[in-house]
């Protein structure tokens, strides 16, 4: 027995919260209007009924995202969203499961989960708001902080390197990697669209500024790290794809690949790790959709679970199995 | 009464495992109670000495006894600690005049060729214990005549078979279970050739014949305790199972694995303890019965999530399968030293219950009270058990399913009619029961279902505020434990012994066993005993506890713990310090407490 009901017409204000306390100006702003727009038009397009779609956070500034929605939600541990996550799609895979965590919940103390998720290919969408700090606990260097960050733990810049998330998507086989920017809502609301539809494991890694302890020299004021990212840190895959095609691959390798830079092209990963890292060389990162591919069954699939047959529905009355208790038990004999 | 008390030793890959099993298979087809465990195992695979137990009785038995009757060496290992680190090998748990049995042959295979039973050690023993000693070459026959160095332990079994006049037919429908058509060929010759070869020796053992009357042994469940907990939770309707690989608790991942898919249910192997309870918490709110089950340090990981269950009223059941501790401890063998984890552990305050079981039987229904009672108060339920219990076979009555009967609590599902409250869903509702409606995702009607690990008002939204905060964690703790403690599902403590007796023992999990007879024995020499077994170990049964201490001159508190954690909660919880009267049995060794081991000890201290 599927659950199978039909969605009615929601408004912004249906799927509104009191809110989170978030500073002014802060990206998670931007991540969560982005966000409410695709729920939006999800359930009043897709027909996708509101009751199916379930939010899961972890702890952070960022993973108050429930407080800012009205909709069915866990807000757990910090880093241990993406477990309680896949707990939900693989008990019920008709489920729409989106998660929100920030960077350090996700690559620092929740990176197991990550890596893991990436690899088992969980039907679900995880929505970093990276920050390069631990916003919550007051501007410590979060793991994707870069080189040379001056935050309360890193008071001489930060020395050890950050990790780059989308290489690891890619690398442990996500179907949807993608790179967005909380100023940007439109582009970001496009991106989550699509990795909402996406089947298997979605990564949106959004930079999504923290105005109150991400401090860059000559940035200051409200605002400023918002240009400090615009102006000296973010470069998008399409362009990089123009821009840097001839220098980071062979003649022999451009003429397989697409002219226009493609994420659902079968070679989409490689071009994307290449330019990550050359974009890396001019400290730079790559933002907008990197990769599309759903050729690995999900884990659930995976599982031998189906959405018709959800284990959270599974008749568990005693008579309807009578049969084959007794079976098993006739074996512990 | 008839038993009988056997050991195979040897290495880690000689079969003693398979030995044991078959011959205690074979016994319980012929209507004895059989209880099998790990006599002496190591956390390595292979080349360790590793001895398995098979203890049979004419009447039901719970734990070994001290003392075998007969061992069956096919190592030197079993006759002495030739790694001299202390070691005390099978043979001085042999008894005086006992039989032994061994393998007289060379050992054939690398990587322990030169550790075959040797004469002069044999000799030395036999003396000095008066044994009965019977030497083949096992091994030589096997290679010569099956070139197949593994069945010397069917050769072995055919001798004992000869010896204690077990019917080879009974043999046959073992082997017919366990072994495909050439495998099963080969191990009933190499039976009979066991066989053959006791009978042309002329070896008897007249006061060791089996006696037995099978007709009453027809549908007596012969199985580990970790199995009877998978299969009762399955039965009790969970159908979504996480866990991570770990001794004494792997056995549970393994039955879930193969089980549950075909009654829709589903197995994660998570990548750690803490993904595997997590997911377990996500299963459980998308609507599954869902629980994990681990040992010492996979349940340290889990003790954060367990704490968020608490928090947001998340229903999971974690099984709890101890050995000895701390940190990785003694990974193979028996301790009790969770015990405050499980009831104190996890951060900040909040209604959890512990459950134990004392035997497999008890284990199977007790797992239906487990998911009932997680989701009539939406907490975490933890049942707590030692490597004695997870690992050792034991034989039971018949099971019944149908003595189980499912409630879901407060949750609301899509197979009822669809929700219809005034205004949004509360997750957090306040309520004259202080319990809250739950719903499975996806119930028409319900958007508004926000479970939130920080502190929260009814609508599970963050708020710090004074009033709010005082009801929910009246709500969540007090209101909720008081409930609790008034539910008569809530496992009594197992009572047992002389109902009068001025000597009592308190325990709980495995050690339920030897107390049955340690309270029979006493009591049969004219010094009345009883003891209490508990079954459930929070909210602690104090009133029954302290009832029982007042009625006893004295009690002995008997578990595997040097810290004394039970008998430090009987202390709290029910009676305080009562110096002269309460005292400890503590054993620390790892290895399973016998009878005559407590026995001892009461006389000693
Ligand atoms: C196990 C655990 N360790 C530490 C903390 C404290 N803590 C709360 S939020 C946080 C960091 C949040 O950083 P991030 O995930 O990047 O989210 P942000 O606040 O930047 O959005 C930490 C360390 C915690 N809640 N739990
Ligand atoms: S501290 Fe930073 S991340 Fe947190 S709300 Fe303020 S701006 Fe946002
Ligand atoms: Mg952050």
């Amino acid at each position: 027995m599927a659950i199978d009901t039909v969605a009615r017409p929601i408004s912004a204000a249906d799927i509104t919260g009191p809110g989170a306390w978030w500073c002014n100006g802060c990206g998670d702003f931007g991540v969560t209007a982005a966000f409410k727009d695709v729920l939006l038009s999800v359930v009043n397009e897709l027909g996708v009924p509101l009751e199916r779609v379930f939010i899961v956070s972890g702890i952070g500034c960022s993973s108050k995202e429930p407080e800012m929605l009205r909709v069915n939600a866990y807000h757990g541990q910090h880093g241990r969203s993406i477990p309680v996550a896949m707990g939900l799609a693989l008990a019920n895979p008709s489920l729409v499961v989106v998660d929100f965590g920030g960077d350090g919940d996700t690559y620092g103390i929740g990176m197991e989960h990550f890596v893991h998720a990436c690899i088992k290919n969980v039907n679900m969408t995880l929505v970093v708001m990276n920050n390069q700090v631990y916003g919550l606990t007051k501007g410590q260097a979060s793991p994707t902080g870069h080189l040379g960050l001056k935050t309360s733990s890193t008071p001489y810049g930060k020395t050890i390197r950050p990790v780059n998330p989308l290489k690891l998507a890619i690398a442990a086989g996500a179907a949807f990697v993608a790179r967005g920017v909380s100023w940007r809502k439109k582009e970001l609301a496009e991106i989550m669209r699509m990795a909402i539809t996406t089947r298997g494991f979605s990564l949106i890694d959004v930079f999504s500024p923290c105005v109150t302890y991400h401090r860059e020299p000559g940035y200051r004021g409200s605002g400023a790290i918002v240009d400090w990212y615009r102006l000296n840190y973010v470069v998008d895959i399409k362009e990089a794809w123009r821009r840097m095609q001839e220098q980071v691959f062979s003649e022999e390798e451009r003429s397989r690949l697409p002219a226009d830079y493609d994420p659902t092209h079968h070679e989409a990963a490689l071009m994307a790790l290449r330019l990550i890292e050359e974009a890396a060389k001019m400290g730079r990162e790559v933002t907008g959709v990197l990769l599309i591919n759903e050729s690995a069954p999900t884990m659930a699939e995976a599982l031998g679970i189906s959405a018709d047959r959800p284990p959270a529905l599974a008749d568990i009355a005693i008579e309807s199995n009578l049969a084959i208790y007794r079976e098993w038990l006739a074996e512990l004999r | 009464m008839w038993k009988l008390q056997v050991c195979g030793a040897g290495r880690a890959g000689d079969g003693t495992n398979t030995f044991a099993q078959l011959l205690g298979k074979i016994l319980k087809d012929m209507g004895a109670w059989v209880f099998i465990w790990r006599d002496e195992v190591y956390s390595n695979i292979q080349t360790r000495d590793s001895a398995f137990g098979m203890r049979a009785a004419d009447f039901p038995i719970y734990g070994p006894e001290e003392g075998f009757d007969i061992l069956v060496a096919f190592d030197e290992g079993a006759l002495w600690d030739w790694t001299r680190e202390g070691r005390i090998p099978p043979i001085e748990r042999l008894r005086a005049g006992g039989v032994l049995i061994y393998d007289s042959s060379p050992r054939l295979e690398y990587p322990n060729t030169g550790h075959e039973v040797k004469e002069e050690l044999v000799a030395s023993v036999a003396e000095a214990k008066g044994l009965k000693v019977f030497g083949a070459p096992f091994g030589a026959m096997a290679k010569e005549r099956f070139g197949n160095y593994i069945v010397r332990g069917a050769i072995a079994l055919g001798v004992l078979a000869h010896m204690l006049r077990l019917p080879v037919q009974a043999f046959e429908r073992q082997f017919r279970r366990l072994f495909n058509e050439e495998l099963f060929r080969l191990n009933m010759d190499a039976l009979l050739e066991g066989v053959a070869y006791a009978r042309h020796e002329g070896w008897e053992v007249p006061d060791l014949e089996v006696r037995l009357d099978s007709a009453e042994a027809d549908g007596r469940q012969f199985l580990m305790g970790n199995e009877a907990v998978a299969l009762g939770a399955i039965v009790a309707g969970c159908r979504f199972f996480a866990g991570y690989p770990i001794t004494p608790a792997s056995e549970v991942l393994e039955y879930m694995a193969e089980k549950l898919p075909k009654v829709g249910g589903v197995v994660v192997q998570a990548d750690s303890e803490m993904a595997a309870i997590h997911h377990v918490i996500g299963a459980s709110i998308g609507g599954c019965r869902a629980m994990t089950a681990t040992a010492g340090p996979g349940f340290s990981l889990m003790q954060e999530a367990i704490s968020a269950a608490g928090m947001t009223e998340t229903p999971i059941v974690i099984v709890v399968s101890q050995r000895g501790g701390p940190a990785t401890g003694l990974p193979t063998k028996v301790g009790q030293e969770d015990l405050n984890e499980t009831i104190f552990g996890g951060h900040g305050d909040f209604a959890r219950i512990v459950l134990s079981p004392t035997e497999p039987e008890d284990a199977f229904y007790l797992m239906g009270t487990a998911f009932n009672l997680a989701e009539r108060y939406q907490c975490p339920v933890l049942v707590i058990y030692d490597q004695v219990f997870a690992q050792s076979q034991y034989t039971i009555p018949p099971l019944d399913p149908q003595r189980f009967s499912i409630d879901r609590g407060k949750l609301i599902g899509p197979w009822g009619p669809p929700w219809r409250g005034d205004g949004p869903f509360r997750r957090y509702l306040l309520t004259p029961d202080g319990v809250s409606p739950r719903a499975v995702p996806g119930t028409p009607g319900i958007t508004t279902m926000y479970y939130n690990s920080n502190e929260h008002n009814e609508d599970g939204y963050i708020t710090e505020e004074i009033p709010i905060r005082e009801a929910m964690v009246n709500k969540r703790v007090r209101q909720r434990l008081a409930i609790i403690r008034k539910d008569s599902d809530l496992p009594p403590p197992r009572v047992g012994g002389h109902p009068e007796a001025s000597i009592g023992f308190i325990a709980y999990a495995s050690l339920y066993g030897p107390l049955v007879e340690v309270v029979g024995q006493l009591t049969a020499e004219g010094r009345p005993a009883k003891l209490m077994a508990l079954r459930t170990l929070w909210p602690f049964p104090s009133k029954e506890v302290r009832r029982f201490v007042q009625s006893c001159r004295r009690v002995y508190v008997v578990e595997y713990s040097v810290g004394a954690q039970l008998r430090g909660l009987v202390q709290m919880e029910a009676t305080g310090p009562m110096p002269r009267k309460l005292r400890s049995i503590l054993r620390y060794d790892g290895r399973p407490m016998t009878p005559q081991y407590i026995l001892r000890a009461m006389e000693d201290g």
